[in-house]
């Protein structure tokens, strides 16, 4: 990811067409920064969800692709570190149940998405801290 | 955005369906076998690897039939009630690991992963952009495969024994490989699938499904994987034949390189024909299933609508 700013008039088309599920790599990872309104109070939510495994916000970890309310229905695109994760649905219920709690979400809709592919390099500084000081060394 | 919101044609649909039930009856298949071993690995180190590889494939048998759920079946249709006459996997899949015959699960992965290799390169382009999207998930986790089963293979063979147990071992799964690149037989839609007499209903009937060249030849010119089962499987002889070689192996492919239609077992899996060790392991792994009295497949969460 560039630390440049780019303004949002610079947006292009992504590059894949309408049915591919995935962000394009560079938007990535979402952390919400400058979400707004229902938005920011569901990343807020997003946010104190942690891995099963590890103590990182699943958001740091950067398994959170994208999110959107629209009239009370919130989407979310996520990831998961690995194909054969035991705790697929634990997870997704984690995410839903947070994201029930907010005030202007009456209804969640999770699409799990594999592209692009997940890695380390999707973890957010702050995530990295957070892995470092549970012993990892990334 | 959900495949399901793709139109797909009952053709388009079946050829979907036939590659992607041989994709994940593959790999949940092997996985099944795999895990035999974490009883009975000569070490803990390969007991930990064998176990991490069929997580591993457990896991993109997943992926594979997530996409068949996005088509309309439930986890149930197409594992634990499903009739073991439809799964298309290889056989080389299901055969029982003769006992504490560690060259047999090195030289069934070995052959097994380097096919796997094979196809999932011919689908990183898929036409069905489900299918391209879980390509490079797929192949982050696969390299290892191949490596841990090359690295055995080198080291049983420097012995005549382990050369031994490693050519038993061909001799018996060699055929059975064979069958990853037979044109898998189409499975009937089923009924729950398709509306009334909406499009797709005439393929609920066996009796009027294309055969499996037609299907294999609709997957590859609707552009769902970019090369035909017998290309890959050229690719495939090319590759594992000089190495099995290399370590004083002998391979079933005579010298012209030609393999004929007898060198492929009658029962090769994809043709719904099975060994009678796939009565056996379905029977085991649905025990459980059944002995609960269960219905569907029990959920931490509902599946979201």
């Amino acid at each position: 990811m560039t630390s440049e700013t780019q303004p949002e008039t610079d947006a292009t088309p992504c590059g894949y067409t309408e049915y591919r599920e995935g962000p394009a790599i560079d938007d990535l990872p979402a952390t919400g920064v400058g979400a707004t309104g229902v938005d920011a109070a569901v990343w807020d939510a997003l946010y104190a969800v942690e891995d099963p495994e590890m103590p990182v916000s699943i958001v740091d970890l950067g398994l959170i692709y994208d999110v959107g309310v629209d009239d009370g229905l919130a989407r979310v695109d996520m990831t998961l570190t690995y194909s054969g994760c035991p705790a697929r649905d634990m997870l997704q219920n984690d995410v839903r149940e947070a994201i029930q709690a907010v005030d202007g979400v009456e209804d969640v809709d999770i699409n799990l998405v594999w592209s692009p592919e997940w890695s380390v390099e999707l973890v957010t500084e702050a995530g990295k801290e957070n892995l470092r000081d549970f012993g990892l060394s990334v | 955005m959900a495949a399901t919101e793709i139109e797909l044609t009952p053709d388009q649909r079946l050829a979907l369906e036939t590659e992607l039930r041989t994709l994940a009856d593959d790999e949940f298949v092997i996985a099944e076998r795999y895990t035999e071993w974490q009883v009975h690995a000569p070490t803990l180190e390969s007991d930990l690897a064998l176990a991490n590889i069929a997580q591993d494939e457990l896991g993109h048998a997943r992926l594979w039939y997530d996409l068949l759920e996005e088509l309309g079946y439930d986890e149930t249709d197409l594992l634990w009630e499903r009739d073991p006459d439809t799964f298309r996997h290889a056989t080389l899949s299901e055969l029982p690991f003769p006992e504490g015959e560690w060259a047999d699960a090195i030289v069934r992965s070995y052959l097994f992963d380097v096919a796997e290799g094979l196809r999932l390169e011919a689908l990183e382009d898929s036409a069905y952009p489900a299918i391209a999207d879980r390509v490079g998930k797929i192949q982050r986790e696969e390299g290892y495969h191949t490596e841990h089963a090359e690295n055995w293979l080198e080291r049983l063979a420097t012995d005549d024994e382990g050369g031994d147990h490693l050519q038993a071992a061909v001799d018996r799964l060699f055929p059975h490989a064979l069958a990853l690149f037979v044109p898998a037989e189409p499975v009937p839609f089923g009924a729950e699938t398709v509306s009334g007499d909406g499009a797709g209903s005439q393929y609920t009937d066996a009796d009027a499904l294309p055969d499996a060249a037609t299907v294999e030849e609709t997957i590859v010119s609707e552009g769902y994987r970019s090369d035909s089962l017998a290309t890959l499987g050229e690719r495939w002889l090319d590759r594992v034949v000089p190495t099995l070689e290399s370590h004083g192996l002998r391979t079933p492919v005579p010298a012209d390189g030609e393999i004929t239609d007898e060198l492929v077992p009658d029962a090769c899996g994809r043709n719904g024909n099975h060994t009678d060790d796939w009565d056996t392991l379905y029977a085991d792994f649905t025990h459980t299933y059944r002995e609960l009295g269960r219905e569907d497949a029990t959920m931490i969460m509902d599946r979201p609508e």
